[in-house]
């Protein structure tokens, strides 16, 4: 643990949190619409986010970004077919399981789906492991994202005095590496050298380490954040697919049908609402955004891990940001999903980061327990 | 009634009686401590001798054949079973043949033990493996506790082979390896101001992380900033929150401790992160799937392993001469093929010397190896306490080419670092 | 007095039992014993799940966190006192094992209290969180061996005093159900809002069962670490919870019998599934269509059929051995898909078992393999021909 808390970090922190969040927050709408529907923790949430995952994956790999491929350059279009497959591929999968394992249950005691609904995401995780390429962890090429740069803001710019110092020595550290680089070409190797060639190593590393040190003055104050492009375009993508969703629950009739359903189920069979038909839709909304959610974290997260446990490490947070916006809710479960990505990232700033995965729970318990509503949704006390 | 009560409590303790074990096994690293590393004498273990019975002698192997680990356990499996094949093939131990039986560790502690003390129930008089130190030192010490040897593949946590004179492995320790990047770090690349990255889930990771602190800041660096993460199926891979907190203490380097599976990933998002310092790591990065996973933020960078495939020893040429025809044509991925082809052969070679086939012998006889010609260098581990001094190669991570992913940079010999 | 003796034949009984389960033991190879051990420790398990689950209707998936409060109690315990003391092992073992039921008792009360306010899929959550907050902890915490987790010399294993524990557990559940207080954690599992309205103090009884229950999950944690000799945070995870649910699931929420039971079946099978030869990927695929289909006619024809018991009975077991045609059909077709054919190893299969078991149970019999049934005195006279005085039967 490093004591003190580095207040200029602070704001990188913060966008890395709503960076995460954002991807939370797309899972979060699903457990939550599911929640407001069936009243049901759909456990196998988690598992649908894996596939999606493992869906772009596949996807990229057909693009010609496998192992051991070398497709070039790559553009919107390839994120765009990758981006529907594991869209589509999640839906079909959402709506499979509901047909198969929820819906021959819906008039047994809850507790019967819920141990359907943990018995199905252990399936998926051990079958997983036979089917998905034997569990072998794997991830997306980063060759798939096209834009691999970043930006750059400056909150505080360097200290001007201190750069000016170290330009000085530029020149200097330029020369040294220009030596020990044409000595190095009568070297063996870069790592046997002759005496004279150490010397020059020496000499090169002292030159770059002075200039290096002057740098770090100079960069001590300053308050700056970087986000990749790719990051970039993400969040606008998730908030696109927000903007998607609200319209689709808001402004149709299904989705009034959806919000009739979840105020009130049977009632709103007896109005003449296809229960049946709404159900699968509101599966079809929130697998495919966990599908979504699923391929943009694993290609513009370069290198992340996806094997058949991959949902579980998201698919539990998330759900805690549904709790903590207040489950059934769905502007709840967007809010639930940044702070939670937020407070992931507070606890590395404050320098606890071993426990950055129990932070989650935490703050479960505590919303349970101070307003189990939610922060957004409306303490009810349930009859049993 | 009561008398009945009475008897099954007697028989109960009449049976617990003789079952209790109270034999003062040491219990290393539960402190997280590393030191020591068979410099003190080591416990005998004091079980009746197993003898091989049967028309075959059983060699087991334990191996994660499943789990996080797997590539390195398929591997260290494939190599043993290689080197008992050609045992056999040679004639085996005057005409009867070697079984190798394999259990799996599933990447896991307690299915580790419970693997070994299965393949113990089978009548086993040797066991090889494991790859990671955790998964071995449970298998030791169930090992220990019934006297059968074990020859770990690439389990290089130091106080390992403080459990028991029973225990052996065919590679360094983490209290050469750390020292060496630390040395590596600090002289060839010039590095001053390092931040190591500890994997909390692993033992191993644990124990490098220590000993590499120890030697950099004694070599006169510092460790500026720490960070910590858990490896395991059910983390996610996100780190961007504490690089963010090591790039604001600005450091040169940066240590990875942790296996394959979390440095790709952590390579990359440090990049992103804008953290543009070399990475240096353990022997935990090798194998290809951390070319993938790191991707161009891999590239480039440093780690210890144990041989080299372009290696000129005239025992790599065979051993992956061998390897390629049974293969398919292609080389071993990771090096724990050839650990796992050298813990089993240096186990048969012993096989061959000792006095009779029974466990107490084959132990007598694997202490005894002077100057085993392995694929990872010359073994010996006579005097050793199960530590056999080896070569430590530094390599560099490439892209896949025709000799493979990994370059020679650099080879340390313990003599070099003094040890 | 005929009372007092049955009480007593079922005690001495039950000791004897564990007492031959020891003898027997003792004749087999150590790793048997581990096993036997194992299996008495998940009974204990179950057992004592299912006063929290199905004797009092909450539903805990984090079974495990108690199980490792207790296991890490004697780790801690073992390492700081055991050769200052100087007592006989059993005697030890006796003194650990109150020690880790307390330790598990006092996090049992802290889940327990603060979740009266919650109910079902919230408390699961709630409990899965509390097994992960305890495993991170572990995992971080120098005394507790961070991820090396503790050693614990000595290594202890005794047979007896693990299916004496199991016994106790049972009969202490069993007891519970048959006097007074037990019908109040019956009441709060069917209804808590009539059961408060009768009078039932609904939050004591709810942090009765998790304190028990907790407890004896403590107590076999203590009798764990010291049958392996060492415990880590590995140990206990969430895998570990879903088993013990699913052993409470199959035998019947509420049964004390079934779940005994169950924990030994669905322990027996995956250890039995490691020496299963790696079998192709085609056939696996094959057994899971036939799966499915078997059990989508068992399910249509339990739920629809209207004929006589023998006919459907009669269509059942035809649809089972149509399921197994299936298989073997599919099973060679699929032979010749060449990307079917890697091979895998049957203990890769083991926690696939646990997942197919509570979706299947779930679809065909919710209620669990005994539902509320339960082994009784009356029901073995039942058996053996002897009409009996009809007994009150407790559960719903």
């Amino acid at each position: 643990m490093v004591a003190g808390l580095e207040l200029f970090t602070l704001p990188q922190q913060l966008v890395n949190g709503l960076l995460l969040g954002s991807i939370y927050a797309l899972i979060a709408l699903g457990y939550t619409m599911v929640y407001g529907v069936l009243k049901l923790i759909n456990f196998a949430h988690g598992e649908v986010f894996m596939l999606g995952a493992y869906a772009a994956l596949f996807a990229s790999w057909a693009l010609g970004y496998g192992p051991g491929g070398h497709a070039g350059q790559s553009s919107i279009l390839n994120l765009a077919i990758m981006l529907l497959a594991s869209m589509s591929f999640c839906a079909l999968v959402g709506v499979v399981i509901e047909r198969f394992a929820y819906r021959p249950l819906r008039n047994q005691p809850r507790i019967a789906s819920l141990i359907t609904a943990i018995g199905l995401s252990l399936l998926l995780q051990y079958g997983g492991q036979i089917f998905l390429l034997n569990g072998v962890p794997q991830s997306i090429s980063g060759n798939v994202n096209p834009f691999p740069g970043q930006v750059s803001i400056s909150l505080r710019g360097a200290d001007k005095v201190a750069l000016a110092k170290a330009e000085e020595l530029k020149p200097a550290m330029i020369q040294t590496q220009a030596d020990l680089e044409a000595q190095l070409k009568n070297e063996k190797s870069r790592f046997d050298l002759s005496p004279k060639g150490e010397a020059l190593e020496k000499k090169a590393q002292e030159a770059k380490r002075s200039y290096d040190n002057l740098i770090d003055v100079a960069n001590a104050k300053t308050v700056g954040i970087n986000i990749g492009y790719g990051k970039i375009i993400m969040f606008v993508a998730v908030l696109g697919l927000m903007g998607i969703l609200t319209y689709l629950v808001m402004f149709t009739k299904r989705g009034r049908a959806m919000r009739a359903v979840s105020h009130d189920f049977s009632a709103s069979a007896l109005m003449g609402i296809n229960v049946d038909s709404i159900i699968t839709f509101t599966f079809i909304l929130g697998s495919s955004l966990a599908g979504a959610g699923a391929m943009m974290l694993a290609t513009f997260q370069s290198g992340t891990k996806i094997d058949p446990f991959f949902g579980m490490a998201y698919g539990v947070k998330a759900f805690v940001a549904a709790v903590l916006g207040g489950i059934g809710n769905i502007p709840g479960a967007v809010l639930g999903g940044l702070l939670m990505g937020v407070a992931e990232n507070l606890v590395d700033w404050a320098g606890f980061s071993n426990y950055r995965d129990a932070i989650a729970f935490v703050i479960l318990i505590v919303v349970l327990l101070f307003r189990p509503g939610g922060l957004l949704g409306s303490a009810k006390v349930e009859k049993v | 009634m009561s008398f009945a009560a009475l008897a099954a409590i007697s028989i109960g303790l009449a049976g617990c009686g003789n079952k209790t074990d109270e034999s003062t096994t040491s219990s290393p690293g539960a402190s997280g401590s590393t030191k020591s590393g068979g410099a003190k004498s080591r416990p005998e273990p004091t079980a009746p001798t197993v003898t091989a019975s049967g028309d075959t002698i059983k060699i087991g192997i334990v191996a994660s054949m499943t789990g996080d680990n797997k590539p390195w356990g398929e591997d260290s499996y494939e190599g043993a079973k290689l080197a008992v094949e050609e045992f056999n093939a040679a004639g085996g131990l005057n005409g009867k043949k070697v079984e190798l039986l394999l259990e799996d560790s599933g990447s896991k502690q307690d299915q580790a033990k419970t693997a070994a003390e299965k393949l113990m129930s089978e009548g086993v008089i040797g066991i090889v493996g494991e790859v990671s130190s955790g998964n071995t030192i449970q298998i030791a010490k169930s090992a220990f506790e019934k006297n059968i040897p074990v020859v770990a593949v690439g389990a290089t946590r130091t106080d390992l082979t403080d459990v028991g004179a029973n225990v052996f492995r065919v590679c360094y320790t983490d209290d050469f390896q750390g020292p060496v990047m630390a040395k590596f770090a600090y002289e060839k690349l010039g590095l001053r101001k390092m931040a190591v990255m500890t994997d909390n889930n692993l033992p191993y990771s644990q124990g490098l992380s220590a000993s590499f602190k120890t030697m950099f800041t004694k070599l006169g660096g510092e460790i500026v900033a720490e960070g910590f993460y858990e490896s395991g199926g059910k983390q996610a891979s996100e780190y961007s929150g504490k690089l963010t907190e090591i790039k604001a203490k600005n450091p040169d380097g940066m240590f990875l401790s942790g296996y394959f599976t979390e440095v790709g990933p952590i390579a990359q998002q440090a990049r992103a992160a804008d953290l543009n310092v070399p990475l240096l790591g353990g022997d935990g990065w090798d194998s290809d799937a951390i070319l993938t996973s790191g991707g161009k933020a891999i590239l480039g960078n440093f780690f210890c392993n144990h041989y080299n495939n372009a290696d000129n020893r005239p025992q790599v040429a065979d051993f992956l001469k061998k390897w390629t025809s049974s293969h398919g044509g292609s080389e071993p991925n990771t090096t724990m093929g050839a650990l796992g082809y050298d813990a089993a052969a240096l186990t048969l070679d012993a096989l061959k010397r000792a006095t009779g086939a029974d466990s107490k012998a084959l132990t007598a006889a694997i202490a005894d190896t002077e100057g085993f010609k392995g694929v990872s260098g010359d073994i010996t581990l006579k005097g050793k306490n199960g530590n056999p001094p080896k070569r430590a190669i530094i390599v560099e991570v490439t892209e896949k080419g025709p000799k493979g992913w990994q370059k020679f940079a650099k080879d340390y010999t313990p003599d070099q670092l003094g040890m | 007095m005929k009372f007092l003796g049955i009480r007593l034949g079922s005690i001495a009984l039950g000791l004897l039992g564990c007492g031959l389960i020891q003898v027997i033991a003792n004749g087999q190879n150590s790793f048997i014993q581990l096993l036997v051990i194992l299996a008495g420790l998940y009974v204990t398990l179950a057992v004592s799940l299912n006063l929290i689950n199905g004797i009092t209707g909450q539903f805990s998936i984090g079974h495990a966190a108690f199980y490792q409060v207790g296991a890490y109690t004697a780790g801690v315990l073992a390492r700081s006192f055991f050769d200052k003391l100087h007592l006989h092992p059993l005697l030890w073992l006796v003194l650990v094992m109150i020690a880790g039921a307390i330790g598990a008792a006092i996090a049992g009360l802290v889940v327990g209290l603060p979740s009266l306010r919650l109910r079902g899929d919230y408390l699961a959550i709630v409990t899965l969180g509390f097994g992960e907050i305890i495993n991170i902890i572990a995992r971080n915490q120098e005394t507790l061996g961070k991820a090396y987790g503790l050693d614990i010399a000595p290594r202890i294993s005794s047979v007896f005093m693990v299916w004496a524990l199991a016994f106790l557990t049972i009969a202490v559940c069993r007891n519970l159900l048959k006097n007074v207080h037990g019908l109040t954690f019956l009441a709060v599992r069917e209804d808590e809002v009539a059961s408060a309205a009768m009078g039932v103090d609904v939050t004591r009884v709810k942090v009765a069962a998790f304190v028990l229950g907790s407890a004896f999950a403590g107590a076999a944690g203590a009798l764990y670490a010291h049958a392996l000799g060492f415990i880590s945070p590995t140990n206990f995870s969430m895998d570990v919870s879903f088993i013990i649910l699913t052993m409470v699931v199959l035998g019947g929420t509420g049964s004390i019998t079934g779940s005994a039971l169950a924990a030994i079946v669905l322990f027996y099978i995956p250890e039995k599934m490691r020496d299963l030869h790696p079998m192709p990927v085609s056939s696996i695929v094959a057994g899971a269509i036939a799966i499915v289909v078997t059990v989508a006619v068992v399910k249509r024809v339990a739920d629809n059929f209207r004929g006589s018991r023998r006919n459907k009975t009669l269509i059942i077991i035809g649809s089972i051995v149509g399921g197994v045609v299936i298989q073997l059909i599919f099973s060679t077709i699929l032979r010749g898909v060449p990307s079917l054919q890697q091979m895998v190893e049957g203990s890769k299969l083991r926690l696939v078992v646990f997942a197919v078991t509570l979706v299947i149970l779930m679809l065909l019999r919710p209620e669990g393999v005994f539902a509320h049934h339960e082994f009784s005195w009356s029901w073995v006279k039942k058996l053996l021909g002897h009409a009996d005085i009809p007994e009150t039967e407790m559960s719903a």
